[in-house]
């Protein structure tokens, strides 16, 4: 059987994501073993257009990216919004509490941005905000574990599965200390697992990068916030960090 | 009782460690809290600790545990096992009673092998509470103190540790490791019991109604208004299960390496907080919203396990009422909220478990390889496979009953059998495409091999049928699990042996009706009739039977000698109240009814715990059931 | 000579971020010459708006997933200096871990994956695993997993850190972990001198390119500095006063780019290990040095080309300093310590440190409560830019005869050399964020 044509971009990132796919060390043999590779613009010269599964990673910013993005969905067989920026905006979105031209104006002052479309920017989307997405690989960076899992199922044809339950699941089977005990607030009972909780198992609150999985009930919410002391507007300022994209969605 | 001083007792622990042939453990300090964890040294050891995050339960049924190992790419598949012998010091008691309980489950008919495994490779040394935990009324539950379940139980009493021996495990352990003990003396014991004695007092809460009430008072609130206060709060993070003692449940997943050669079927903690809890591949979900959950965990430790088993399933120890963000879990509140405001009472639940007899078997969980010998296709989405099982040995099952189809790599999925028993060693499955198992399933080719693990469940009890007239009610894929019946019935060697046959089958359109061929072969036995219907028909599609849902077949039939008649009901969940409304306005009484249920079935043996109705296991007591033993069910047909 | 050039590499490849290389000749007069930073903008700065003061080092992590370790760093230091914050001991030296882990890993990915491939005449490293540098290509993926390993054993993540946080760590390794870390840095010191060994052998694929150019760094005298030092030009000296680094590091926009270009003392000025070592080499490690003499690089190397060797020579030192920073904390014995105690105060901060592609500077600005008002970062990259474009402009002269396929070759490797981190350098500027 032919091994499927693979392909990588990047749009507004930081590239951690890619670099988890460096980062696979001795499995990086393993992978070109079940994939062809066509296209890694961070670690490749050649280039393909002729790709089946597509991996983008990064939020859309200006006109000129949605149209690369659109003609990598018209090549691509499947699309995979890869980590936080590309799935559900990450940090990208933090922006998207001001207008675009406040922001613009705020970075470079009064100089005069108009027809360069590098500086073209509306309000950050992700990826599904621009194109029909396929599947998702959540998480800022992703872990390895996942983006392995994703990749393996999707060459056996099969969906990936990814829980859909919070990471006080995977962070309560390590034995951590919970860290509402230590005084931190931490989102991880409304965001989605897949971790390992990483963050709580290293002494962190969970800042939701993954995605919020379902806006918790007011009333969930509110005696939690009063013993711990905080307002719900500081705990929706939390969820800005990675998870702006449900204040637009409200 | 033996006792040695505190400074012996270090030095017992460190001899245990220094042997190579243990792991031990112990409980040791995670920065405020307590955990059972590896012991370098006697020093970490903390009897003194008022609760651990995890019970103990972690070692026996690991977090994550590997169940078989498979190469693809050679087809071999290898048990795990876990060799490794371990000690384990300082379980309090409401955590041996927990493991006791624990016991009772997984040995339960099936006798679960990794589990029986660690459990005989374990030597548990048991301590008495020294400190209380807050959130904790194990004096309420009787879990305080207890006189089983340890190999050894020390108590601390100061400069001194009594040791009482459990077992000759114990017993052969002191004597290897601690040569220094000696016979306690009568007032060291006498401090050991003023000690328990004082225990109770040190609980700051207690119960307003013991245990063995429990049961009582929750089957008659099922629809207390504390169910929908409480469950507004719940954030549906299931920590309150995953620190239980007294949880147990799984999901089993299989996990394949980056080069889709190796790879690994794990099982690993789940819980009925979780909202894919009872999902099915289809997308449907059994137990839906939040107060069902969370009620389910309460009735699960008050009225199901107790049915069952007789036991309470909770030993009051607080872990989840620590664990508990918005402090809903707390089984002491919940109860005594309930006899506090018992004037709110209301809903009435009686649960019985069915009886099903069952001789102990042991389970490894590794499937029987099996050969695809053919392949048709029904529909677009459903197909029929002849599977011969490699090994040649007869397979014997009863009409009803399901296997467990694997797929290395993929997973498992629960399939009704769909051919009547013949003795020999194949039968047939015929499969709908819904799922990751399934999709892979239809990709397969003839000789391609699979896996299988069964039969399972109370399948139809073809005898008891033997002399009465029978209506076959089938809805959609219903169809599949009643062919092995209906064919086994109409076999020319068995037809005389039952009364009139009415077969009612009801699709969605023309294009999914399943068998046509064979239901001609029906019409023409003796004393059958057959009518089908479908829900509407495309356009250009040739259809001459009738229009319409599958109770409006039941005026068109003239019924006789109703008072003989047995129906057999098989359909997607909506169907079963009408058409159980139809057969009552027949005539014919509950206990001639049988349905057959879907759930989410994993390990098909009652140990996973999705395919509970109220406690009552689909994969055990069911999938088939007679009407009059679940009717009364809440989750049966909602 | 009489000849038609038309260059126009978008997206060059082999570099973390996207830039272009724009060249135009016709009838053998070269018309244009432009290295593009075409990345998107992300407004960093607006980002850290309003933002509480714990919440800075995860917000600027992200800004790059290669040098997250060193941006939490600066983030860290800057946020420490404003409200006065002295971090422990044991801080100090992990934090030295840190950063060394994080060089490693980021300089083993430039020479392995992005630099070398042009050196042994392929497109990437996927062609090697078949090839008979096969062997070569196994011994950076090793030292790359070591590194990474470390960096996950330090700062619980090698991409966007999870431990570092102001004042110290959230969590710290067992002093058995340490133990066996100090292991396999010994062991794979080997593995580093044959992959200088391997490198050695097609070093001649190097072009060999001078421009006299100013080189800056930070330099201390306890240490060959990365965590800390005083900024140091090759032109100017030393210059003490840090919160005016301003005065030193100028910056200014450029139409072709969305990233800023920076000078100093001379046109533009060259950031990185290059600079490092022409301004610091004594203080390199002996075994180091050896590497050095290896490639026969002396301080002062104007050829930036000899920046991807420059990076060879500080991992063997990152190991050297690992090991003796671990010792340190074995002697003194690992503790329970949690970050020290302090108060918010109105004020400002700056951090500076030598991440893995240069200086990067990190300026805060906060009020009564701990919130970001005022934000800056000098990112290392932007300050090359200017650098990478003079070089072309000086190098394309001297290769004009050769094949245009050539000719895009030797350019891209030049910006290769350079190992940009082009993300990065798209954010900018002093703001002032009105309320």
């Amino acid at each position: 059987m032919n091994k499927p044509r693979v392909a990588f971009f990047d749009f507004a990132s930081c590239e951690g994501c890619e670099l988890q796919i460096a980062n696979l060390e001795e499995e990086i043999l393993d992978l070109i073993e079940i994939v062809e590779v066509v296209s890694f613009r961070e670690v490749m010269k050649e280039h393909s257009d002729d790709y089946d599964i597509a991996f983008v990673e990064g939020s859309i910013m200006r006109p000129m990216d949605e149209e690369r993005l659109k003609r990598i969905r018209s090549n691509a067989k499947i699309l995979v919004a890869f980590g936080a920026c590309a799935t559900i905006g990450g940090v990208n979105k933090i922006r998207n509490q001001w207008q675009p031209e406040e922001v613009l104006r705020d970075v470079y002052g009064d100089v005069d941005l108009k027809g360069n479309k590098f500086f073209d920017v509306f309000k950050t989307k992700a990826v599904d905000e621009v194109v029909k997405v396929d599947y998702y690989i959540y998480g800022c960076p992703p872990p390895r574990d996942e983006i392995k899992k994703v990749i393996t199922a999707l060459v056996m044809g099969k969906k990936p599965e990814i829980p859909n339950y919070p990471v006080c699941v995977e962070c309560k089977k390590n034995e951590n200390v919970c860290l509402f005990e230590l005084g931190k607030f931490c989102l991880g009972p409304i965001t989605r697992a897949g971790c390992n909780a990483i963050c709580p198992s290293n002494g962190r609150a969970c800042d939701g990068c993954r995605g919020i999985l379902s806006e918790p009930d007011t009333k969930c919410v509110e005696d939690i916030l009063k013993r711990y002391n905080l307002t719900y507007d500081e705990l929706k300022h939390r969820f800005t960090i990675f998870n702006y994209r449900r204040e637009e969605e409200r | 009782m033996k006792s040695l001083s505190k400074q012996d007792f270090l030095k017992f622990v460190n001899n245990l460690i220094a042997d190579d042939f243990f792991e031990v453990h112990g409980v040791k300090a995670k920065g405020k809290r307590f955990v059972f964890a590896p012991l370098d040294s006697a020093d970490e050891l903390r009897l003194d600790y008022d609760v651990t995050i995890l019970p103990p339960k972690k070692y026996f049924l690991p977090q994550y545990e590997t169940l078989l190992k498979y190469d693809l790419s050679k087809s071999t598949v290898a048990v795990e096992r876990e060799e490794k012998k371990r000690v384990i010091i300082g379980v309090h008691p409401y955590d041996l009673i927990a493991l006791q309980q624990m016991d009772k489950v997984y040995f339960d008919t099936y006798v679960d092998n990794f589990y029986r495994q660690r459990r005989e490779n374990t030597i548990i040394i048991g301590s008495d509470i020294l400190t209380v935990s807050e959130r904790s009324f194990a004096a309420s539950m009787n879990a305080h103190t207890v006189s089983s379940g340890y190999d050894l139980m020390v108590t601390d009493i100061g400069d001194t540790i009594v040791i009482d021996i459990g077992t000759e495990k114990g017993r052969d352990l002191l004597e290897k490791h601690a040569p220094m003990v000696r016979d306690a003396q009568e007032k060291e014991i006498k401090k050991v019991e003023k000690l328990r004695e004082s225990l109770p007092a040190k609980y700051k809460r207690s119960l307003k109604i013991e245990k063995e009430s429990w049961k009582k008072l929750l089957e008659k609130s099922y629809e207390h208004p504390i169910w929908k206060e409480l469950s507004e709060k719940c954030l549906q993070c299931s920590s309150c299960t995953m620190v239980c003692p007294t949880c147990y449940c799984f999901d089993v997943r299989d996990e394949v390496s980056l080069s889709t050669k190796e790879g690994t079927r794990i099982r690993t903690w789940d819980g009925c907080l979780l909202p894919d809890f009872t999902r099915i591949a289809s997308g449907e979900i059994f137990r839906k919203e939040k107060i069902d959950r969370f009620r389910h965990r309460f009735y699960r430790k008050g009225v199901y396990i107790p049915e069952r088993y007789n036991f309470v399933a909770c030993v009051g120890c607080g872990r989840c009422s620590i664990a508990c963000l918005p402090d809903i879990a707390d089984p002491l509140s919940v109860m005594n909220g309930l006899v506090e405001r018992k004037t709110e009472a209301g809903g009435e639940i009686v649960v019985e478990i069915p009886e099903t007899k069952k001789e102990i078997e042991e389970v490894s969980y590794v499937p029987r390889s099996a050969t695809i010998k053919r392949i048709e296709k029904l529909t677009e989405f459903e197909k029929l496979f002849e599977i011969e099982l490699d090994d040649g040995k007869p397979f014997y099952y009863e009409p009803g009953q399901f296997v467990e189809v694997s797929i290395l790599g993929v997973g498992e999925a629960p399939i009704s059998i769909s051919s009547p028993p013949t003795g020999g060693s194949s039968f047939e499955l015929v499969v709908r495409r819904v799922g990751n198992v399934t999709n892979k399933l239809h990709e397969l080719k003839v000789n391609d091999k699979i896996g299988i693990r069964g039969p399972f469940g109370r399948g139809f009890d073809a005898k008891a049928l033997e002399g009465r007239n029978l209506i076959f009610v089938a809805g959609g894929i219903g169809m599949v699990p009643m062919r092995s019946l209906i064919s086994f019935i109409l076999n020319d060697s068995n037809r005389d042996r039952y009364g009139m046959i009415t077969i009612l089958y009801g699709s969605k359109t023309p294009q999914e009706v399943l068998f046509r061929n064979e239901i001609e072969e029906w019409k023409k036995k003796k004393e059958v009739t057959v009518k089908l219907t479908v829900d509407k028909c495309p356009d250009g599609v040739c259809w001459n039977g009738c229009i319409g849902l599958v109770t409006s077949l039941f005026p068109q039939v003239r019924w006789r000698d109703v008072e003989n008649t047995v129906a057999i009901v098989i359909g997607p969940p909506i169907m079963y109240k009408f058409v159980i409304k139809c057969l009552h306005t027949m005539g014919v009484k509950d206990e001639n009814i049988y349905v057959s249920l879907e759930r989410r079935m994993k390990c098909g043996i009652g140990k996973c715990g999705h395919c509970q109705i109220n406690g009552v296991y689909v994969c055990k007591e069911g999938p088939v059931f007679n009407y009059s033993e679940i009717k009364d069910l809440p989750e049966a047909f909602e | 000579m009489s000849k038609d050039i038309s260059i126009n590499v978008e997206h060059v490849t082999r570099v973390e971020g996207h830039g272009n290389i724009v060249l135009n000749v016709k009838d053998g007069r070269i018309e244009k010459i432009e290295w593009q930073v075409s990345e998107a903008p992300r407004f960093f700065e607006a980002m850290l708006r309003g933002r509480n003061y714990w919440e800075l080092q995860p917000i600027t992590s992200r800004i790059c997933g290669i040098c997250s370790i060193g941006h939490s760093l600066a983030s860290l230091k800057a946020t420490e200096d404003a409200f006065g914050i002295e971090i422990s001991e044991q801080t100090y030296a992990l934090r030295h871990l840190a950063i060394n882990a994080e060089n490693m890993q980021s300089h083993i990915l430039h020479i392995g994956y992005l630099a070398a491939p042009d050196l042994f005449g392929v497109g990437s490293v996927f062609p090697l695993v078949n090839s008979h540098h096969r062997d070569a290509l196994l011994k950076i993926v090793k030292l790359h997993r070591l590194a990474n390993e470390m960096s996950d054993l330090i700062c619980g993540r090698t991409t966007h850190p999870l431990t570092l946080v102001v004042g110290g760590f959230s969590k710290i390794p067992s002093e058995r972990q340490l133990v066996e870390l100090k292991g396999q840095l010994n062991d794979n010191k080997g593995t580093l001198r044959e992959i200088a060994g391997a490198i050695k052998e097609v070093a001649d694929r190097l072009p060999d390119f001078s421009r006299e150019t100013e080189f800056i760094a930070l330099s201390s005298d306890k240490e060959y500095a990365l965590y800390e030092g005083v900024i140091t030009s090759t032109d100017t000296g030393k210059h003490i006063d840090y919160r005016n680094y301003r005065d030193v590091l100028q910056e200014y926009i450029v139409p072709q780019s969305t990233a800023k270009y920076a000078k100093h003392a001379r046109e533009s000025y060259m950031v990185g290990a290059l600079a490092r070592f022409n301004i610091n080499s004594r203080q390199l490690s002996s075994d180091a040095l050896e590497i050095a003499d290896l490639f026969e690089l002396k301080p002062i190397c104007y050829n930036p080309f000899m920046n991807t060797i420059a990076q060879i020579i500080e991992i063997m030192h990152n190991i050297d300093d690992s090991i003796d920073w671990i010792d340190f904390l074995l002697d003194r014995g690992l503790k329970d310590e949690k970050p020290v105690d302090f108060r918010v105060k109105e004020g400002r901060g700056v951090g500076l440190v030598e991440v893995p592609r240069g200086l990067l500077v990190h300026d805060y600005t906060f009020d009564e409560y701990g919130k970001c008002v005022k934000a800056n970062c000098i990112i290392p990259t932007n300050q090359n830019h200017g650098n990478i474009q003079k070089d072309m402009e000086a190098f394309v002269p001297q290769i004009l005869d050769k094949p245009e396929k050539e000719i895009e070759l030797n350019l891209e490797m030049l910006v290769r050399a350079y190992d940009p981190c082009i993300s990065c350098s798209t954010h900018y500027l002093n703001i002032e964020f009105i309320r």
